[in-house]
This record gives structure tokens, sequence and C-alpha cells, in this order.
């Protein structure tokens, strides 16, 4: 186990930011920490580098109790901070150089991992610049590059893809799995659900503290009843037929607004085979149609009754 | 040591805003040597230039020449108007002397016959040309009433001796300038706003980025210690005192380099190291409490320009109120520019002379150790509410 956390209570005066968390990361995968802001997700990170003292529970670090001066367990560990942390007096390279020297005092061997940490996150074109001409993107990406220069064999990366464009948002998510198959165990937390169901081998869902719900995507998706969401774009349909879609087997909830039909179903099998039979028989014509398997955000709104991004 | 030569970098950085300043010291010292390049050198023996027209002789007008001589050079000029006009406008002489026929008779007589005299407007040293005459004449009067049977030239032989007799004065410690020790009392006084200003800004920006939430997470997520980063940190920043301290001490010494033999020189140079450590020590303190590179700014120059006035950098203490002095009596630089007075009033290296300057040295490294407390005090209270948020 690279990272395991015992009943972890964290208190902010009244307000109970961690209530018992427990969480096990084991080595290799890339583990996602999926929650709505003010979850606890970074709360529970800080905890877990001894940044932020916590009123219960205990942590490890490979294998280890991990303390504020646990310099041997931290040596092995990348950071990136959900705020940037770089200095704006710094290039890029002396900014990766400042924080790679804080792990590595070789100055070749620096050297070559600046260079590969740079080429790695493509700021190649930008070893010059200072940060404040960097765009939020490239921003990011030298964030990065600051946390991982060192090739830590634990990388924990607290929501690095805010503020980010697409284009550089893929980058960076791209880089992380890339990171992962060269052998870090990566620790992930993001509010984005896309992002973590896309490159994580593992999800646990918190929400105010407290953990809701943990596996891997699959098995968080069958833990919920809800089935897929069929959407079809519909020229004319009357009050009797929708009336008639809801009274289908799983069928949940049909809104019907703007030319756009949308059915919820439960969850099981053949729910679009039957809407289809259904509209053939009542001779509604169709344009397209859509069919799309429940999400982590369905999972969470299942489970706490809202939104991840309420 | 990452974080030393980290330091250096973003002092490197702010370099052209700290050179304004040593270029400020530098000209500002400039003007001051070639302002004191004159006569302001505190005092010596100057001779004015004079012109007697003497329209007799006699031997107590050559006594009176031969008395004035130790104070006076003697400029031949023409008797017309015009010529004395244009001696005193072109400043050939500053006093200009007549003597008229049948003085010396009168004046043994007992009468009391007039001297004129033509001056430049507004010259002091004639003041002191008369002072000279009068003394002479009083004297000569004063042995012809007495001895009336003395024959002039022993009478004049007489006042000469009198005049010439010198009384022996040794100066004991005393608040006085005294030549080229003044200037460098100066130089060292105004060294207190550059050394100040410098060391508040440099250090304070440095602590402003470390002190970035951000920043200081980050690091402590690092594999080195608190305590390492610390003296890193700290180390970098006494160097840059201590290169600062180099650089506007030698300034200051190459401006008064004629007093470089002084033992005083060395307590001047001694006093400014104990400041520059007060000043590190203010640098680190408000570093601690302001936010902002602006703010950084603002407190600088407020706090450097409000406390220099109030200390006596720009103006001597001895001109400042009573309440003033009291206030500044808060801040180091007060003590500061106490110490280089008692310096430059230093004459003999007594105990009894030291003891004073002693004191003050004493009351700047408690400033600095006060200041330096504080810094960590407010920084450990930081640190604290990191760990707690």
């Amino acid at each position: 186990m690279v990272v395991k956390v015992n009943n972890l209570v964290k208190r902010y005066g009244d307000l109970l930011a961690l209530d018992h968390l427990n969480l096990e990361v084991r080595s290799g995968e890339i583990f996602g920490l999926l929650g709505p802001n003010g979850s606890g997700k970074t709360t529970a990170i800080n905890c877990i580098l001894s940044l932020l003292k916590y009123d219960k529970g205990d942590i490890s670090v490979f294998g280890k109790p991990m303390t504020p001066d646990a310099y041997d367990i931290k040596k092995d560990i990348g950071v990136v901070m959900q705020e940037v942390a770089v200095f704006n007096e710094l290039t890029v390279y002396e900014n990766i150089d400042y924080f790679c020297g804080l792990y590595v005092s070789d100055k070749a061997k620096r050297r070559a991992l600046v260079d590969e940490a740079i080429d790695f996150v493509g700021l190649n074109d930008f070893r010059k610049f200072r940060p404040k001409k960097l765009s939020g993107g490239l921003l990011r990406r030298l964030n990065i590059a600051c946390g991982i220069a060192h090739k830590p064999k634990l990388i924990i990366l607290d929501e690095p893809t805010v503020a980010v464009d697409p284009q550089s948002r893929n980058k960076i998510l791209e880089g992380i799995v890339d990171l992962n198959k060269l052998g870090a165990t990566v620790i992930y937390t993001s509010h984005y659900m896309e992002e973590v169901e896309q490159i994580c081998s593992r999800i646990m869902i918190i929400d105010k503290g407290k953990v809701i719900a943990s596996g891997t995507k699959d098995e968080l998706k069958s833990m919920i009843t809800l089935g897929e969401k069929i959407t079809l774009d519909v020229f004319n349909i009357n009050e009797a037929q929708i009336e008639g879609l809801r009274q289908l087997r799983n069928i949940t909830s049909v809104e019907y607004s703007g030319g756009i039909l949308e059915i919820r179903s439960l969850k099981g099998k053949n729910n679009l085979e039957r809407v289809l039979e259904y509209v053939k028989s009542e001779g509604i014509s169709f344009g397209k149609i859509y069919s799309e398997m429940p999400t982590l955000n369905d999972v969470f709104l299942e489970i706490t009754g809202k939104e991840l991004r309420d | 040591m990452p974080v030393f030569n980290l330091c250096l970098k973003i002092l490197k950085k702010n370099l052209p805003v700290m050179s304004i300043y040593f270029g400020v010291f530098i000209m500002v010292s400039f003007i001051m040597m070639s302002n004191a390049s004159g006569s302001q050198t505190g005092y010596s023996d100057v001779k004015t230039d004079i012109a007697i027209l003497a329209d007799e002789e006699s031997v107590l007008i050559d006594g009176l020449k031969t008395s004035l001589s130790d104070v006076a050079n003697f400029i031949e000029i023409g008797d017309e108007r015009s010529q004395i006009q244009d001696a005193l406008y072109f400043r050939r002489v500053g006093y200009v002397l007549r003597i008229p026929s049948g003085f010396t008779e009168e004046f043994l007589a007992g009468g009391t016959p007039t001297l004129s005299k033509t001056v430049v407007p507004g010259s002091n040293s004639s003041m002191y040309i008369d002072m000279n005459i009068e003394q002479y004449l009083n004297t000569a009067r004063l042995y012809a009433n007495a001895m009336p049977e003395m024959p002039l030239d022993e009478l004049t032989e007489a006042v000469l001796g009198n005049l010439s007799q010198d009384t022996k004065v040794s100066m004991l410690s005393s608040e006085r300038i005294y030549g080229e020790q003044g200037m460098m009392q100066y130089y060292f006084n105004y060294l207190a706003y550059t050394f100040m200003f410098v060391l508040i800004l440099g250090i304070s920006v440095i602590m402003l980025v470390f002190n970035d939430l951000s920043i200081k997470r980050r690091n402590a997520c690092s594999p080195i210690s608190a305590s390492k980063i610390n003296f890193q940190f700290y180390l970098a920043n006494m160097l840059f005192t201590f290169v600062s301290w180099i650089i506007l001490v030698s300034v200051s010494l190459a401006f008064g380099h004629k007093e470089l033999s002084s033992p005083n020189t060395w307590y001047f140079i001694f006093n400014s190291l104990l400041f520059a450590l007060t000043a590190s020590g203010i640098g680190f303190f408000i570093g601690n409490l302001v936010k902002g590179r602006e703010a950084i700014s603002a407190v600088a120059n407020s706090f450097t320009l409000g406390t220099c006035f109030i200390s006596g950098v720009f103006v001597p203490q001895v001109l400042l109120g009573e309440g003033v002095l009291r206030l500044a009596s808060f801040f180091p630089t007060y003590w500061y520019v106490k110490a280089n007075a008692q310096i430059a009033g230093i004459t003999n290296h007594s105990w009894s002379n030291l003891n004073g300057v002693g004191n003050t040295f004493l009351v700047q490294l408690g400033f600095a150790a006060a200041f330096f407390v504080l810094a960590m005090v407010v920084g450990k209270r930081k640190q604290m509410a990191v760990e707690e948020e």
C-alpha cells in the first residue's frame, strides 16, 4: 500500500472538514478523489502531506507514518498543488530547476531531469519565459513540471486542471497517464467527473468530508439503480404519447422540450428497444437518437441528491 | 543550496531599484564633498586680505602692521576712491584701513584719533580685524597711560610682546566639528537613509516571495527541513546585508579618505555595521508583516524617511525639538546618529570618552535583537496559522 489513511478527522472550529475518512492507494494505480468544491479533497491531501494538523487518525505513506519531518518519505513524493506555486522572478527553466533542486543536489543529473520535465509538459519553446508571460494552461503545465521533475514514486495532483483550456487539459491528462505508465502511483483530485472517469483506475467520491462511494468506475455505476438516458430529436408528439412512454417498463421520467425528448430509465435490459418499438408503433417521426450510460455525476446525484458541480 | 541561490536571484531582479538608492547616496556624498572643499571644515586659521593706506609713518603704526600680519595679508592698492572701490568689489581685499596724518601724535597725547575703514558688506572677517586693531590700540593706550615716559619704540615692543603671548587650550571631548572628521560624520549619518531603505526593500521582497502560502506549502513538501531552508534564507540575507554594508561604507570612506588614518573612522565603521544588523532586523520584521510588493515599497519609504528625519540624519539633532528627539529615541536611527556624533567628538580614547559611545552601541544591539525576535515571533505565529488552516 502506498498511502493508507485511517479514520482521519479534521475540524475547522465547528465545521467537520474530514469525517473519519478512510483511504487506501495501491502501488501503480491512478487513484481519483472526486467530490464537489468544499467536499474536503484538498484538506485530505494537505493532511496526507503533513501540511495540516489533524484532530484524529493515522496516515502512512510507503508503509511509514507520515509526519512533517518524514524527509525520507517526502523525497519520493511529487506534489502539484491546486494553487500554482512558482516564482514570478524566475524563468520556466529556473523554476523547475529550483524545485528539482530541493530533491536532487547533483547539478548534471538535475539538468537532465529539468530538460526531461520541460520536454514532458511541452514547454520547450517557453524555457526562458517568466510565469507572468504564460497562459493559464501553460502555467499549469509549468506547475506540473515543477512537481514531477525529480521523478517521484508517488505523485499527488490536486485539481491540476482548474481554469485550463481543453487543449492544455487533454495534454495534462495524457501526461498523467504517461507518468503512471512510467511507474508512478498517482493521486488525482478533481471535481470534473469526466477527467476522473477518463484516467483513474480507482475512484473515491467524497462529500462533506465523508466517503460516499469508492471502487472502479464500473463498480461505482453498478451501485445505482439508474439506467441509460435516451434522447431523441422528435418533430411532433402529443401529451398522450408522452404519457404512454412513461408507462413503459423501467422508464422513470419523460420530458419534452424544444423538439428534444429526454427519457430516463432504471437499470435493466432492452430499455432502448422498448422505447423505439413504442415510437414506431405510435408513428412518431424522429431524427437523431442518443443513448448514454449513467455517469459518475449520476452516481453522485443518486447518492447525495445533488449535482457534483452544485 | 537551492534556497540560498534563489534568494540571490530574487535580489538580482530587484537590483535596478536598489541601484537608484545607491546612486543617490553616491551623488549626495559627492555634493557634500564639493561643498566641503571650501573653508567650512571647522576651525582653522585663515588670513584676511587687507590694505592699509597710511598718511603717516611711525613706530606705532609699524607695530600695528606687525600685529595684524598674523591675521592678515597686506595687499598694495592705489589710493584713489575708484581704485579702493574696485579692489573691494573684485574682492582683492576685504578690508581697507586708512590711518590719517597726525594719528600717532594725537594718540600719544591721550586723544582719540579716528581710523577709517571700508569693508566688503557682510564680511565676518572684518570684525576679526577690528578686534585685533582695537586690542593693539587698547594695549598701547594702557602702556602709554601707565608709563608716559616710555619711549615709543619700547612701548611698541612691549605691546607686541604682550599680544604675542598665547594661551594653550586643550580641547576636551565636546560637540564640535573639526575638519574632515565632521564630514565623515555626515557621510555616515546619511548612510543610514540608503542603508535602511535598501535593506528593508531587499530583505522584505525575499520574505514576501517565501511567505506566499502556496510557495510555503510547496517548500514544506520537499525533503529539505524547515531549519535548513531558514538557514539558507538567513545566510543569503546576511550576505546581502554584508555586501551592501561593504559598498556603502566603501563609498563613505572613498569620499572621506583623508581621515582613514584616524582611529575614529574605525568607530564610524563599527557603528555602521551595528546599524546594518538593526536595519536587516527591521527588514525581516516588515517582511513578515507586509503583504504585497507595493506595500513594501511604501512602508520602506515612509519608515526610512520618517525615522531619518526625526532622528537627525538630514537635520542635526541639536536643531531638533526635545519632543521630536524623545520620539526618535524609540527608533534605532536616532541612536546610530547619536553614536556618530559621539564618535566625531572623541579626541582622546580614554575609557570615560568611549563609555558613552559603548552604551549607544549596546542600545543599537538591543534594537537589532528586538527586531529579530519580533520577526521570528510574527513568522512563527503565521506558520502556526497556516498549519491550522
